[in-house]
């Protein structure tokens, strides 16, 4: 299948997902039953930045299937990859939004789910200094737990903030890695469609920080292509979901690095193989350069160490 | 020349012809009406000429009025005949030109007027050849290298050399087909031979011999001229110039460079730049030296030094009739003998330098082979001298002209995808990211368009339509010739320009900092492209047929296009023609160049005079070829 045909299969999978999850909402607690994500002012953040609207019922998160119905234009050409991409980020917005409807607490720990605008709002900061250089995504599942603690411990030492999505959780924390917001380490969720939960990061900022006016897509899109320092690592099988979920984020300007032999699209889509390059890969393509002063001790120095506590049995 | 038909897209075009109405001075147009409606025999291909029992002709239509010559020779065989005698007098051209940048590289000397410049492209180009470089004499290994040129160009034994850029099917593909160029002259000498009266009498045996006679054309005679160019006078990187008939400038000495062979124009661009030649300039009133070029000639020196793009073959002579070329120098091909006679309305000095094309009415001052700088220095002090005959009331130098970006050889189309190049994944200086982004459908395809204009066709109109058609479908275009000058003049080699492009194509322009369309340079340099695509196949393993890239010539007239074309054809690349030619006498020859062929080589002709049309058919045809690819 080439990238366009594995782009639209994906957008089609995750339409057909949120369609099952949104059937289910209304079966379940009806057309007014209220939507909302834990306190954010930005309703459903991509929809939102998307439309201009806010959702606040299951019938309103019903009606936005047709936000998603439309960006999937069967064409190949980029435009149209980019918006399957983008149809893919609306839907998964979607499947979250109703797991929210269909369950008070739907992630629990060690997942984090939805991040708060409070959250966002402290990260901000330390995200236009350069404190935090870089927001790396990873996700899906890396060959062994060593790979992938190896991978996001040196995100870590880097000072980037680093979400993780699917399997890897279970590496990291089977590898010792120590997470939480103060560490800059964030599980997601194990499904794909928790990524969501980080593009709504960068689409707040944007919205927050970059002050853009909701509904204007385009200025969102620059905004976080120009100043959200993002790049996402998609490790192990991908499958047709994963890859339209790519384009989304290189609808963004997010690129992409994985471990998998894939249809390369230079310096948005790149493969590499070695895990040892996987992080020097990934900074370059986000074009992200980290000032290193550094200083000889035996224990990784970094702020992403600053919130750290030393339990007793440490 | 009728009022209605438009004849140009090109405003100074239209400006200038105005000019000569006015001055009651002739062009090509006019000469075009002159000659009434062309003969229908000659039109279709089915009139021969090759014995005193003729000339015969032979009706176009089978089965009715006279079907076979004296001799017997049936409508298809005669219009096979005619069509390779065009490829072979396509080839001669190119392989005379090849033959003298060869000769100069055989003369080159560390302190003569043509010196090796590009050391690195020398050690390539011999190691392609066999020849040691280690630790030897630079100008050792040129003269060796330029020998063993040599020996391919009257080889008599084996076959030529091939570049490794020629994907090991595609070899194979040539040997089966028994089309393995042998010698180049060898090849022309056999194409005249068996369309001898009483020789040759089967349309498919003759065209193939017109696919090896194009073969040695397009990889050995122009690539050994790029090459060599390239060598002696420097590996063309991008640089920015302006186009139009605008860039001639009023106080000035005007020179136009015309023609095809880079040593004129690298002898005049050296001699023009001598700070005694521009004192002698001022002593004559002029502010300075004002080269431009036309034709290949000015693509040569363009791509190396960025010298202004004056206009393309149907506007040398409005160069004249601006009345402000004070030197209009010529060397071979594609050069109108009305020149003579036009300059005489005018100061205009009318300059040939070779022997191979000597045209009456002209001033010949012989390009010095031994000494090649003495007549550059000769033909820019005699421009100068006659800057003061100019009549300034007879000047009008139409007020346009463009930006546009040049320069870029295959070396400087892989330093720009350096760029986009991961340095923790490379490789660097490959064709990788090309590739990559036409597997991933971010581009669809490539195309090359080139060629000349012609009369026949709205002047640079087709030219631009299949251009602009082809970037807003996301294929990316590199150009050469006319072609390309069409291009400059119209600001399609410029950055800006990508927002004509599709989004794909857009995005990569941004990513690699190119323009949408990329100007190779002349038409020898053709050879750049069949570099640049073998290398892509290469690149993936494939055959250079697999790939969604094509080749058109909107508005082709000379028979250099005809052999282009059966090189580019038998390379694997389908041919888009915005010209008919002269075979439609002949069924079978139109089934083998637009049906057949393809089951030998891989790819077809396709003849279409609709731009829009020809676009849209290029477009299904790259999607069949990616869909076949499973890309």
């Amino acid at each position: 299948m080439n990238l366009f045909q594995t782009v639209f299969t994906g957008s089609k999978q995750a339409l057909a997902a949120a369609e099952g999850l949104v059937a289910k909402a209304v079966e379940e607690k009806g057309r007014d039953c209220k939507v909302a994500f834990p306190d954010t002012a930005y309703s459903l953040p991509v929809i939102y930045a998307a439309t201009g609207k806010k959702i606040t019922t299951v019938a309103e998160l019903e009606g936005a299937l047709d936000i998603v119905r439309s960006l999937i234009v069967e064409e190949e050409m980029l435009d149209k990859l980019l918006n399957s991409g983008l149809a893919t980020a609306v839907a998964a917005e979607i499947v979250e939004a109703a797991k929210y409807v269909l369950s008070d607490a739907p992630y629990a720990a060690p997942c984090a789910g939805f991040v708060s605008d409070p959250i966002i709002r402290s990260l901000g900061v330390p995200l236009v200094t350069g404190d935090i250089p870089g927001v790396a995504v990873v996700l899906g599942e890396c060959p062994d737990a060593e790979s992938a603690a190896k991978v996001i411990k040196d995100y870590q030492s880097k000072g980037l903030l680093t979400f993780l999505v699917g399997k890897v959780i279970d590496q990291a924390i089977e590898a010792n890695v120590k997470m939480g917001l103060e560490l800059r380490v964030i599980p997601l969720g194990y499904d794909v469609t928790s990524v969501i939960h980080v593009v709504t990061v960068a689409i707040r900022a944007a919205l927050i920080f970059g002050g853009v006016k909701p509904g204007n897509l385009a200025e969102v899109l620059q905004y976080c292509s120009d100043r959200v320092p993002a790049f996402v690592n998609a490790f192990g099988p991908l499958s047709e979901l994963v890859v339209s979920a790519g384009a989304g984020a290189i609808a963004l300007g997010f690129p992409v690095v994985t471990d998998q032999t894939v249809t390369e699209v230079p310096t948005l889509l790149l493969t590499q193989k070695d895990y040892d390059k996987v992080v020097k890969t990934s900074l370059e393509a986000r074009k992200i350069k980290i000032k290193i002063t550094e200083i000889p001790i035996p224990v990784a120095f970094a702020a992403a160490f600053e919130g750290e506590r030393i339990r007793k049995n440490d | 020349m009728s009022e209605e038909k438009v004849i140009s897209v090109d405003q100074t075009t239209l400006q200038m012809l105005d000019k000569a109405k006015n001055e009651g001075l002739e062009t090509a147009w006019d000469r075009k009406v002159a000659q009434k409606a062309a003969c229908g025999f000659g039109s279709a291909g089915v009139c021969c000429r090759n014995c005193t029992m003729g000339p015969c002709r032979v009706s176009p239509v089978p089965g009715k009025g006279a079907e076979r010559g004296i001799c017997g020779a049936t409508a298809d065989v005669i219009v096979a005949r005619n069509f390779a005698r065009m490829v072979a007098g396509g080839a001669a051209a190119h392989a005379d030109h090849g033959r003298s940048i060869v000769l100069e590289l055989l003369h080159a000397s560390p302190n003569g007027a043509i010196q090796v410049k590009d050391e690195k492209k020398l050690k390539k180009v011999a190691a392609r050849f066999g020849i040691e470089t280690e630790g030897r004499d630079v100008y050792d290994v040129a003269h060796e290298l330029a020998q063993a040129g040599l020996r391919d160009f009257g080889r008599q034994e084996g076959h030529i050399v091939l570049p490794p850029t020629v994907p090991a099917k595609r070899k194979e593909i040539w040997e089966k087909l028994d089309i393995v160029p042998r010698g180049f002259d060898r090849e022309v000498v056999a194409i005249m031979h068996s369309t001898h009266i009483g020789c040759m009498a089967d349309a498919e045996a003759i065209l193939k011999m017109g696919l090896r006679c194009g073969l040695a054309d397009g990889w050995l005679g122009s690539y050994m001229a790029t090459e060599f160019s390239d060598i002696m006078f420097g590996t063309p990187h991008s640089r920015p110039t302006e186009a139009s008939l605008g860039v001639l400038e009023h106080n000035q000495v005007n020179i136009v460079l015309h023609g095809h062979e880079p040593v004129l124009s690298e002898m005049i661009v050296a001699a023009a730049e001598m700070p005694e030649m521009i004192e002698l300039a001022k002593s004559q009133g002029a502010d300075g030296i004002n080269l431009c070029g036309m034709c290949c000639t000015a693509n040569e020196a363009t791509m190396r030094h960025g010298v202004k793009l004056a206009g393309n073959f149907m506007q040398q002579e409005l160069a004249v009739i601006t009345g402000a070329v004070d030197a209009l120098v010529v060397d071979v091909q594609c050069i109108f003998p009305a020149l003579a006679k036009l300059s005489e309305s005018y100061h205009t000095k009318f300059i040939t330098t070779s022997p191979k094309a000597r045209i009456t009415g002209a001033t010949h001052m012989e390009m010095d082979e031994a000494a090649p700088l003495k007549t550059g220095i000769a033909v820019v002090k005699e421009a100068i001298m006659n800057f003061k005959n100019r009549d300034k009331s007879k000047v009008m130098i139409p007020e346009a002209k463009t930006k546009a970006e040049v320069g870029y050889s295959t070396e400087e189309i892989l330093n720009k995808l350096d760029g986009v190049v991961n340095s923790h994944i490379g490789p660097m200086q490959s064709t990788k990211p090309l590739a990559d982004v036409i597997v991933a459908g971010v581009i669809r395809g490539a195309a090359g368009v080139v060629g000349c204009n012609n009369p026949k066709t709205v002047h640079d109109e087709g030219h631009l339509e299949v251009i602009k058609g082809l970037i807003k479908n996301d294929i990316i275009v590199v150009t050469t010739g006319c072609a390309a000058q069409a291009a400059a003049k119209a600001g399609l080699l410029t950055k800006e320009a990508k927002e004509l492009a599709g989004p794909g194509l857009k995005k990569v322009c941004e990513l690699v900092d190119i323009p949408p369309v990329l100007h190779m340079g002349s038409c020898v340099d053709i050879s750049r492209i069949l570099e640049l695509v073998g290398m892509t196949a290469n690149q993936l393993g494939v055959d250079i047929s697999d790939l969604p890239v094509v080749g058109i010539a909107p508005e082709y007239m000379s028979e250099k296009a005809i052999s282009i074309g059966n090189y580019v054809v038998a390379s694997g690349i389908d041919t888009w023609l915005g010209v008919v030619p002269p075979v439609t006498g002949g069924p079978e020859v139109v089934d083998i160049l637009t049906n057949r062929i393809e089951e030998w080589v891989g790819a077809k002709f396709f003849v279409e005079t609709d731009p829009h049309k020809t676009v849209e058919q290029i477009v299904n045809r790259v999607n069949e070829k990616r869909k076949k690819l499973g890309i």
